[in-house]
């Protein structure tokens, strides 16, 4: 599916979006992820292991930087995540947390994002006749516009999902990344731009998969996973549920 | 003497056709499937389902026809088990309404709920147009500052059903590991039915009663369903069943649903407890 993706020699999509997310995060910060959120529960749990170690986890169990070392195969939301921790702060919490302005930075998703920050995790088609009716945004409505940073993370891009315009607006703006298997987007003037692109991609290819005008090509091209990175990740996620997301 | 423990055949009944109900759990985990299966054998038909993030429950009750409308946040499965299809496939074929919140304006009408009042302020809601397509949110003036937030209509579910550890006779119940939204719910809804692992002894909490989650006095009806949250999880007691849930996930048949609440039959009419076979 990824035509760069060589798998021999390069690494796994997962392997360089989790790091890559990990990065972003910093120390002290208080960070969520939600359900279905695999991909980033072992980014934080990679990050707080590297360059975060004050780090405040938070997830909708709730327990608070669970230090256990087993991971969920198929969940982001279990018992894996309230063993061990620090202390027990749920989903309610979490939500008043943000909406006081006290969280730092939550992980989201959807289905369809467009160039001017609409993210679409409702229905594809018409809301009340939808074509496909999808999960349902989560937290995302009112995370989005609250948290100090939202990231989103997807790991499928291409011109279905990155779109000239989302079918329905689950929420919009106050985006702080767009991390996929191909690029990072970051948000300025209710635009999205390209912030950097990954190593094992070209410019062309960005733009050849995303279905909005990308205009400035000018880019950095992000590190690869570092071996202390990867060496962290066999223990932390050593059933490899950071691959579930990319079907394998 | 009265007692509020009931068999499942029995306890069912108090669920009518039309009601608002609100489930407890989380997606995979403790959600109260030995009552939803009830649910569905009874043919219960035109309910409004709330959940903060739902998944084989409202799943299943789609599939089995139960269904009016659906409000959450989220309904799936999680990554590995995908979308949760007979949910999809009611809301696009016209038979589900979809009444989509963000997780929190679902707890937030659950709030209002709890307090007795008609509507909640959500902050945070502000750029969606989940606004406009629903009636039940609205953007009202603050009358303090004069600026525009976004309400929510309160939901009061009609029964609560709640997936337990351990319970006594009167309904005092404990939650070990993760309790989600469940307080909320039991604090929102006009009644309670708890479905529970195993009935304690009374003053079981007595010299830990910080333990007890719900208290007795809200609950209206005790079944006993040793694995009733199977085939999700009951966290620090069973996992899910996988198989069950691959099986279930990759089919999308009328059979499936009968096979699946026959496989289940024996274990959710549990046989071992009755009104008299316990004495207190």
């Amino acid at each position: 599916m990824y035509s760069s993706f060589k798998a021999e020699k390069e690494h796994h999509p997962a392997d360089f979006m989790v790091c890559t997310i990990a990065r972003m995060l910093k120390n002290g910060e208080r960070i969520f992820h939600g359900v279905s959120s695999q991909l980033p529960m072992v980014a934080m749990k990679l990050a707080k292991a590297l360059y975060a170690p004050e780090a405040v986890l938070l997830n909708i169990p709730g327990g608070i930087s669970s230090k256990a070392y087993r991971v969920s195969d198929y969940s982001s939301a279990g018992e894996e995540l309230w063993e061990n921790s620090d202390g027990i702060f749920p989903l309610e919490k979490v939500f008043d947390l943000s909406m006081r302005g006290g969280l730092d930075v939550a992980f989201l998703s959807g289905v369809q994002f467009d160039v001017k920050g609409n993210v679409n995790a409702s229905v594809i088609g018409s809301y009340n006749k939808p074509k496909v009716r999808l999960p349902g945004g989560a937290g995302s409505a009112v995370l989005i516009p609250t948290v100090k940073k939202a990231i989103i993370w997807r790991t499928k891009h291409d011109k279905r999902t990155f779109v000239e315009d989302v079918d329905f607006i689950t929420t919009r703006g106050n985006i702080y990344k767009i991390v996929t298997p191909l690029c990072v987007f970051g948000y300025k003037n209710e635009r999205l731009y390209l912030e950097a692109i990954s190593p094992y991609t070209t410019i062309e290819e960005v733009k050849s998969r995303t279905g909005f005008e990308i205009l400035k090509t000018n880019v950095p091209t992000l590190d690869e996973p570092s071996k202390e990175e990867l060496r962290i990740l066999r223990r932390i996620d050593s059933k490899g549920v950071r691959y579930k997301e990319f079907g394998n | 003497m009265n007692t509020k423990i009931k068999v499942l055949r029995e306890a069912i009944n108090l669920i009518k056709d039309g009601m608002t109900i609100a489930i407890g759990g989380n997606v995979l985990h403790r959600a109260p499937m030995a009552f939803i299966r009830e649910i569905v054998r009874s043919n219960k038909r035109n309910l409004r389902i709330v959940k903060t993030a739902g998944g084989h429950d409202i799943d299943l009750l789609c599939g089995g026809s139960c269904v009016d409308t659906v409000d959450a946040g989220f309904v799936s499965y999680e990554t590995e088990y995908g979308l949760a299809n007979y949910y999809r496939k009611a809301v696009e074929n016209g038979k589900v309404k979809a009444n989509e919140h963000a997780c929190y304006t679902v707890i937030c009408a659950l709030r209002a709920a709890k307090a007795g009042i008609g509507f909640m302020p959500v902050r945070g809601l502000k750029s969606s147009e989940l606004i406009k397509e629903n009636e039940y949110f609205r953007v009202m003036t603050d009358p303090f500052t004069g600026k525009n937030i976004t309400v929510v209509k309160s939901i009061v579910p009609d029964i609560a059903i709640i997936h337990v550890h351990e319970c006594d006779a009167d309904g005092n119940a404990a939650i070990y590991g993760p309790r989600f939204d469940d307080e909320l719910i039991s604090l929102a809804s006009k009644k309670v039915i708890l479905t529970t692992e195993k009935i304690v002894s009374k003053g079981r909490f007595s010299r830990q009663p910080q333990n007890v989650t719900i208290p007795g006095f809200l609950v209206d009806t005790i079944v006993i369903a040793k694995k009733g949250a199977a085939p999700c999880s009951c966290p620090t007691l069973y996992d899910i069943d996988n198989k069950i849930l691959k099986d279930f996930t990759q089919d999308r048949s009328q059979e499936m649903i009968k096979s699946y609440l026959s496989y289940y039959e024996n274990q959710d009419n549990y046989k071992g407890v009755g009104v008299n076979t316990f004495v207190f």
